[in-house]
């Protein structure tokens, strides 16, 4: 025979005392025999169900309380009978604990959703073995020709000297990004993937899950065609099974074997290298390894045990000096430098999300304000029962205890239902954010989330709690319980109260101030002249592949053809490509060199902006031509030059005629300006660089960007213009096709996501400061019903009692708007670097708030002023 | 007060009443669950059927004995309950009651 689950026994006996014990747990235990005759696993789940039964007490039909024998720390027992208290309490006032539990959720569910971004993003470390160690290499350009371009890539040969010289290293590895055509199963599909030198995978220290990485052998041309592939891309193309290990996949019209999976884990993490879908070994050949002046490789490598950071950076110094004596024609001013990778990809995101944890948790005070008020007009409602309680022998520190407690069992249930909105919220908001903030996607309710919430609960509980319970412990205790003493004591509470609003209107005006110049510096950003016109513009990336385009006429050819096939199409004006589009951010600098001048060391020669466009898209993009004609087929090489550029290059001198090389295309290729055009801006914030647009009859590569401009809505010639590109070539993938505004606006995200988050937190700090004064201002009258009676009797009129009622109300809200202005001026360093064109201390945007501030004043004190008014004296003077 | 006011019993208390009528000697805790849930369907909790039976014994309408300890029951005792006059009384006058007030409506009930 079994006995009963022994756990559950002892549950089942946990309320019950004496002989009722004995003859339950007999009762129980027999027919759990009974039972477990029939079906053992029935009974023990039946015998935990009655258990459970038994420990909830004494069911419905029950009367007499089981008396529980006290136990245990008294301290804790009274804290627990608290608890307790509170629960009956609040089962009372149900529309009380309810408010105050849903301002807190929303308070607490804020911050715990704006932690778990700032957990993932800035506080967990990245999933790879010692990730402090990893570090990426670049190269400090010459701030002469490369002004505020703080890093650059690193070129081939310098890279080698490095990596054979340092020694703070444990290894180095070259990367870069290459676009690839998928084609053979199905439709010809573009995938980015990333070449790898030797030692890559080592250097980041994750295994793959199947298969190997690659061997050195496996960088050397000719044995190339192996790809490890990622988790993502293994489960979507290959099916997710241990066989795809061998098989084979054609890109570019080559055939590579695939040799490895990597883990999940590996890939995104917000870092370039790993957020391809698949790696290539990297393959250098003689001439390339000689290549010291073109700057086109990013690398990895991680720190040797025990050396740091510094060490590491003083290193490559060192080593970058030497390089500058022994190359001074490509090196001279080009320094060296390592920084950690996890800062790398948290970058500029630290400031914002920092920027929003503070806005969250001003929501979250002002939040713990407005209970703290609610529990405040409670318990003063409450002083009978509070006096009544004290007179039986309740001590202050107990009656402090109590309401103390309360105002945590309210604020932990906040934090719990906190929680589950924060996780509804990241659900809805992480997709959103994926690609935008980087590891954004990652972010999760965690161990240390869960903790966050419980210390934001319980701080909140203890700061909404204090006020209250410092005043209800205070004060006489015979007034309250004489019968007919008046229920509020001239200006008890009313102080306190008072500094609450205080404290809400300036915590609002701080938000509001920074959601305004949040929300002026975004509309600033997008109507900002960027010298061309994104409207009716519809872009598309076309890459054609070198296996199959080897020759610049296929190339000519193909472009030419799709040209003016796009421009034949209904409600179509214009069509050009370009290899980088304005505002998006990225794009070519390179050196230019005057015809008639000697070439100079790199670190003295001019730099510009380098554009490849074809003739057609200045005109498509709206960018002005101010002197001269665009480029034409006609051309051999010929280029346009932006106004900046003009003046950096000849001063007040004319361009157009003039002849130019750019070194790092070609040394004996003189280009013919033909043109000069208008600024544009590469990034909406950033002024706009000095740039030229060269038009090459005979491009190597043909990946461009290809803009359409139409008669009306772009995204209506979509279809159409994919369509021409098919029809000249069925392989070819077309990809990021998008209206032009679209993708600048994508840019904005960051932006845009600021201003939301922080609007949606100025509007829950106004709604709850409203709430707060409103509730003030209503008590108030209540409390000052014999006055106000009094003065209508001896003749006031309805417009004096409600002029009086709103200038109490103002009162403190122009205190609090004062503070918070100061307090704004304080929060502005923290915002300078997010704003764009618009100072953080903002005068109009100050004006505004403040003026928003005073009307919603008035506003919450309406209400209570009007029921002032119409108080009837001679009822209140009877009462 | 010049008269006797007799118990009147609530809707579980019948029900635990008619169990340990119907249960004869065999009438204790568990047994007496059983009979309601079997018979009335009431699922309730043995500790509320305790509960009940107290409070019946307080009112003088059960009387109680303890057994013997038996090794299915882990040595423990069981508790036997047997009705008092006064609690067949009240059983009596409670069903009196029931069947005076439901006599008659067996079709608006739609009991037959």
């Amino acid at each position: 025979m079994t006995p009963p689950p022994r756990l559950a026994v002892r549950l089942a006996g946990l309320r019950l005392r004496g002989e009722r014990r004995e003859f339950v747990l007999g009762d129980l235990e027999e027919e759990f025999a009974a039972r477990a005759a029939v079906s053992p696993a029935a009974a023990r789940r039946w015998y935990w169900r009655q258990a459970v039964r038994c420990l909830r007490g004494q069911g419905r039909d029950a009367g007499a309380p089981v008396i529980v024998v006290p136990r245990g720390d008294p301290m804790l027992r009274s804290v627990l009978s608290d608890v307790r208290l509170s629960a009956r309490v609040f089962r009372r006032a149900p529309s009380f604990a309810a408010a105050v539990v849903a301002v807190l959720a929303l308070g607490i569910g804020a911050n715990t959703a704006i932690f778990s971004i700032v957990n993932a993003v800035l506080l967990r470390p990245l999933p790879y073995p010692e990730p402090d160690r990893l570090v990426r290499l670049f190269h400090i350009p010459p701030q002469t020709t490369f002004p505020g371009i703080p890093t650059f890539s690193l070129s081939v040969a310098n890279f080698l000297d490095w990596q054979r010289d340092a020694r703070a290293f444990d290894g180095m590895a070259a990367y870069r990004g290459r676009g690839l055509t998928i084609t053979g199963a199905t439709a010809p599909e573009a995938v980015n993937a990333t070449q790898v030198g030797a030692g890559f995978f080592g250097i980041v220290g994750t295994p793959p899950a199947l298969g190997r990485t690659f061997t050195a052998d496996e960088h050397q041309p000719g044995r190339s065609r192996v790809l490890v592939v990622s988790d993502g891309f293994w489960k979507s193309h290959l099916g997710g099974s241990p066989a795809a290990v061998g098989t084979t996949l054609t890109l570019d019209g080559e055939r590579y074997t695939v040799i490895g999976v990597m883990p999940p884990d590996f890939s995104g993490h917000g870092w370039g290298a790993t957020s391809a879908p698949m790696w290539m070994p990297l393959v250098w050949s003689d001439t390339d390894r000689a290549v010291r002046d073109n700057h086109n490789y990013q690398a990895i490598a991680r720190l040797a045990p025990g050396v740091t950071l510094g060490q590491a950076r003083a290193e490559l110094r060192v080593i970058s000096k030497r390089l500058e004596q022994a190359y001074p024609a490509e090196d001279a001013g080009w320094g060296g430098t390592a920084i950690p990778l996890q800062e790398l990809i948290v970058g500029d995101v630290r400031t914002s999300l920092l920027m929003l944890l503070g806005a969250v948790a001003l929501v979250l005070l002002i939040a713990c304000a407005n209970v703290g008020n609610l529990i405040l007009a409670r318990a003063v409602g409450r002083r009978k029962e509070i006096a009544i309680r004290a007179a039986l022998g309740a001590g202050r520190r107990r009656v402090l205890q109590h309401v103390l407690v309360e105002s945590l069992v309210l604020a932990l249930a906040g934090g719990a239902a906190g929680v589950v909105l924060a996780r509804l919220a990241l659900g809805a908001g992480a997709t959103a954010l994926s690609g935008q903030i980087p590891r954004a996607e990652e972010a999760t309710i965690d161990p240390r989330v869960l903790l966050f919430a419980l210390a934001a609960s319980l701080l909140t509980g203890l700061a909404a709690g204090v006020i209250p319970a410092l005043r209800a412990g205070s004060g006489d205790l015979s007034d309250s319980l004489k019968e007919g003493g008046r229920s509020d004591p001239a200006g008890a509470g009313l102080l306190t109260r008072r500094a609450l609003i205080v404290a809400e209107v300036a915590l609002s005006l701080m938000l509001l101030m920074g959601a305004g110049v949040m929300l002026r510096s975004l509309h600033l950003l997008r109507t900002v002249d960027a010298g061309f016109d994104a409207d009716h513009v519809l872009k598309m990336d076309v890459n054609l592949p070198g296996t199959r385009y080897a020759k610049p006429a296929q190339i000519r050819a193909f472009y030419d053809t799709l040209l003016e096939r796009l421009r034949a199409l209904p409600g179509v004006g214009a069509a050009g490509y370009a290899d980088t589009l304005p505002a998006t951010g990225g794009g070519s600098v390179q050196p230019i060199v005057l015809e008639g001048r000697p070439e100079l060391k790199t670190s003295e020669q001019p730099t510009v902006a380098v554009r490849a466009v074809s003739g057609g898209y200045l005109p498509t993009m709206r960018i002005p031509i101010l002197r001269g004609r665009d480029v034409a087929a006609s051309d051999h090489d010929a280029m346009l030059v932006s106004a900046s550029a003009a003046r950096l290059l000849w001063g007040s001198g004319d361009p157009v005629g003039r002849r130019v090389t750019l070194p790092l295309e070609s040394r004996d290729t003189l280009i013919d300006v033909v043109g000069i055009v208008g600024d544009v801006k590469e990034t909406l914030a950033e002024q706009a660089p000095p740039t030229v647009y060269y038009y090459k009859r005979d491009v190597p590569f043909g990946d461009f960007s290809v803009a359409v401009r139409a008669a009306g809505d772009p995204t209506a010639v979509a279809q159409p213009a994919v369509a021409a590109v098919r029809a000249i070539d069925p392989q070819l993938p077309v990809q990021n096709i998008q209206s032009m505004r679209d993708a600048i606006d994508d840019t904005l995200v960051a932006e845009r996501f600021r201003a939301l988050l922080l609007e949606v937190f100025a509007a829950a700090a106004l709604t709850l400061a409203s709430v707060g004064i409103y509730s003030v201002l209503a008590y108030l009258v209540r409390g000052r019903r014999r006055e106000i009676g009094i003065r209508t009797a001896l003749g006031a009129s309805g417009g004096d009692v409600v002029r009086m009622v709103v200038i109490e109300g103002l009162k403190p809200a122009i205190v609090g708007i004062a503070i918070g202005a100061a307090g704004a001026l304080g929060a502005a360093r923290l915002m300078e670097k997010l704003v764009f064109g618009v100072k953080p201390y903002d005068p109009p945007t100050l004006a505004v708030v403040a003026g928003t501030l005073l009307a919603v004043s008035v506003a919450a004190s309406v209400l209570p002023a009007w029921r002032a008014a119409r108080l009837d004296p001679v009822a209140v003077l009877r009462d | 007060m010049w008269f006797k006011s007799k118990p009147v019993l609530g809707d579980f208390e019948q029900l635990v009443l008619f169990g340990v009528l119907r249960l004869g000697d065999g009438a204790y805790g568990a047994a007496i669950r059983q009979e309601i849930h079997e018979r009335s369907g009431r699922d309730v909790s043995i500790n509320a059927v305790y509960t009940t039976l107290d409070r019946l014994e307080q009112k003088r309408l059960l009387r109680s004995w303890a057994g013997d300890p038996t090794p299915q029951r882990g040595g423990r005792r069981r508790k036997f309950y047997a009705l008092t006059p006064a609690g067949a009384a009240a059983l009596r006058q409670a069903w009196r009651a029931f069947t005076a007030m439901a006599a008659g409506l067996e079709r608006q009930l739609d009991v037959k």
